[in-house]
């Protein structure tokens, strides 16, 4: 049992997202969620923010991730007390995944790094109280910004305690994404090959991160569905191989 | 192995990311200055090797696809494919392409039949609602609203006369198929109804619920008659033996039961299945040769009589099973993913499955091999059905089309 030293930390205290455009979108994802968790049997869930919405747009999804029955429950511009008052609410209801990926945490823009992290470990000992058959994926918050740029020290501050913090707890796994894989370390940039505003993911992006995630996933799950694409092609070896779909 | 300067020199970068990334900083220094590289490490190189070792066991699956795919299509160009009149109806399994691929579901298909007597066939889906179609000329005939939530399953009556369907409304409903209106409703099941099925009589129908209960409805009342529990989870499927004795059911806990229906006792439970077992079907006498001849025993000399059972599960394997002893006769291994839909063919010499790898598979039951694979939808197979007399196979796929495949 974690003891949250901090009451009242706004990051880790569960909110619904105030409709303040007037459309009650949020509302009606949260619903559509229930009725997908409803139908379908998921053995992966996905939850999150954008960065876990958008990850279900895109080709790698179909047809990578979906062969393993995932089920995509990310709401874009979601914060971590958003999701822990979704977890809270009913979308972890009904379903026994066995594999759980969390990636949350960008958009508490008005928490320290120490809220944004107590928050995420306060969804991961929901999830767990909810759902104790699953293994947790706690993924790493990416860099963002094309430049550095003070957010980018907060994530990584973030991620280094997440890190920590999911050594002690069992059926945890932290996947660490290193900034290197999209920060040029020589200029320090961002390209917007990966991330097309400095935030969100590309095709290419999502490719960079899913290397390791599937990897993660599919040994947890201890399976390898029929994989359509193999790892990356070097220069010596190009051409010996066919090129793939 | 030779390898190029070149592959040597990536080979060498990525021993030294290896190193270092995994803190083995004395060997990577040692490393570093007897390859003579440079002691900047380059990040294009990070998690090559690793990425390299895993991905040795994703290509060998591949190529083994790709070489089972690859003999099937030779075989396929020097047989030439044969033509329908060629060959004996038992030998009639589904050709790609398909005939016509049907849409007008708005969500996942979840169950396909024939109509027993009329050239049309039906579909049920997560969109609540039943569609008839013409599978011969591929026209969309009409729509049966009524449900307020997914449709499971649907069954004929023998007489095609009747149509029964079940949902996640918890209700069951009877159709009269001549004038398109809802009969009964029946009601009694406390969850989602997985499964329906009509006795041989077509006095009764049997049900599968999550509620965990198989239930047995008199169609002229639409009382609840029995009610068979047993199953710990979610009950996926239930079958009725022929002759109307024996019922199958299949479940979420991982088992197939098989219940005789005059007592309501639990004749067999059968566990051999590592996840859930989504799918049974009973094998038709003329099934029954090929099925003794691949367990290895001679019906005539008295060997195994039946009768046999197939389970398809999410461990993606199939089973065959012996409920005069309760045992397993042999596994059929193949799918890459669930299996969601068995079937016999009606000539005894095959089975067909459905599966969420998106394919159709044709299985030679008597050598216990996977005799051919259709990549048959754009995402999960969830159904099929082929015709006891015309040469048609009909599949559903959560793609929300409908597919009708000519057999030859």
């Amino acid at each position: 049992m974690r003891i949250n030293t901090v009451p009242m930390n706004p990051a880790a205290v569960p909110q619904p997202v105030e409709d303040v455009q007037g459309d009650d979108r949020w509302m009606s994802q949260h619903h559509r969620f229930l009725a997908e968790i409803k139908e379908k049997e998921p053995e992966v869930v996905f939850i999150g923010d954008s960065l876990i919405r958008n990850l279900s747009l895109t080709q790698l999804w179909k047809q990578m991730f979906e062969p393993l029955h995932c089920l995509n429950l990310g709401i874009g511009g979601d914060q971590t007390q958003n999701v822990l008052w979704r977890v809270l609410n009913g979308e972890l209801e009904e379903i026994s995944p066995k594999v759980i990926v969390l990636l949350v945490g960008t958009n508490n823009y008005d928490h320290t790094a120490e809220q944004v992290t107590d928050g995420i470990l306060e969804i991961v000992h929901v999830i767990q109280s909810k759902q104790p058959q699953a293994q947790v994926i706690v993924t790493g918050i990416p860099p963002r910004g094309e430049k550095p740029n003070p957010l980018r020290e907060k994530i990584i501050k973030i991620n280094g305690s997440l890190a920590e913090e999911c050594e002690n707890l069992q059926n945890v796994t932290f996947l660490n994404v290193d900034p290197s894989l999209f920060v040029n370390q020589s200029t320090g940039l961002i390209s917007a090959t990966d991330m097309y505003d400095y935030l969100h993911l590309t095709q290419a992006g999502y490719q960079k991160l899913s290397d390791s995630l599937l990897e993660e996933i599919q040994n947890l799950l201890q399976e390898f569905i029929k994989v359509e694409n193999t790892s990356i092609i070097t220069e010596s070896i190009e051409g010996d191989l066919p090129n793939e779909k | 192995m030779v390898l190029s300067q070149r592959q040597k020199e990536e080979l060498n970068k990525a021993i030294a990311d290896y190193l270092s990334s995994n803190g083995y900083i004395s060997s990577l220094a040692e490393f570093q200055k007897e390859a003579s590289l440079p002691s900047e490490l380059d990040k294009k190189y990070a998690g090559l090797l690793e990425k390299k070792w895993t991905s040795v066991i994703r290509l060998q699956k591949k190529v083994m696809d790709l070489e089972a795919k690859l003999s099937e299509a030779e075989k396929e160009f020097n047989a030439g494919g044969p033509t329908r009149d060629k060959r004996s109806p038992t030998e009639w399994i589904p050709r790609p392409p398909e005939r016509y691929s049907l849409s007008g579901h708005r969500s996942p298909v979840t169950r396909i039949v024939f109509h027993p007597v009329f050239s049309v066939m039906v579909s049920a889906s997560e969109d609540a609602t039943i569609r008839i179609w013409d599978y011969e000329t591929g026209d969309y005939e009409r729509t049966l609203k009524g449900h307020t939530d997914s449709v499971q399953d649907v069954a004929f009556d023998h007489t095609g006369k009747l149509l029964a369907s079940c949902s996640a409304d918890m209700t069951i409903k009877i159709w009269d198929f001549q004038g398109f209106e809802c009969l009964k409703n029946l009601y009694g099941h406390d969850h989602n109804v997985s499964s329906v099925s009509f006795m041989p009589s077509g006095d009764f129908i049997v049900s599968s619920s999550r509620d965990k209960t198989i239930k047995m409805w008199e169609v002229g009342t639409g009382y609840c008659v029995k009610t068979f529990t047993g199953h710990r989870e979610w009950v996926r499927m239930v079958k009725v033996y022929h002759d109307g004795s024996l019922l199958a059911s299949c479940s979420n806990d991982q088992t197939v039961r098989v219940w005789v229906v005059a007592t309501k006792e639990c004749k067999l439970e059968l566990r051999e299945h590592e996840h859930v077992v989504e799918c049974i079907a009973w094998a038709p006498e003329l099934a029954h040769p090929a099925i003794a001849e691949a367990a290895g025993n001679d019906v005539k000399r008295g060997g195994r009589s039946g009768p046999f059972l197939a389970s398809g599960s999410r461990d993606k394997t199939i089973k065959i099973w012996d409920i005069s002893t309760g045992l397993c006769l042999f596994t059929l291994v193949g799918h890459d993913n669930w299996v969601r839909g068995l079937l016999f063919h009606p000539g005894g010499k095959f089975l067909l499955s459905a599966s969420d790898d998106k394919t159709l598979r044709i299985w030679d039951i008597k050598n216990r091999r996977n005799h051919k694979t259709l990549e048959a939808h754009q995402h999960f197979c969830t159904s099929l059905d082929m015709h006891k007399t015309s040469p048609y196979v009909i599949s559903g796929s959560v793609d929300q089309t409908v597919k009708v495949w000519e057999c030859r």
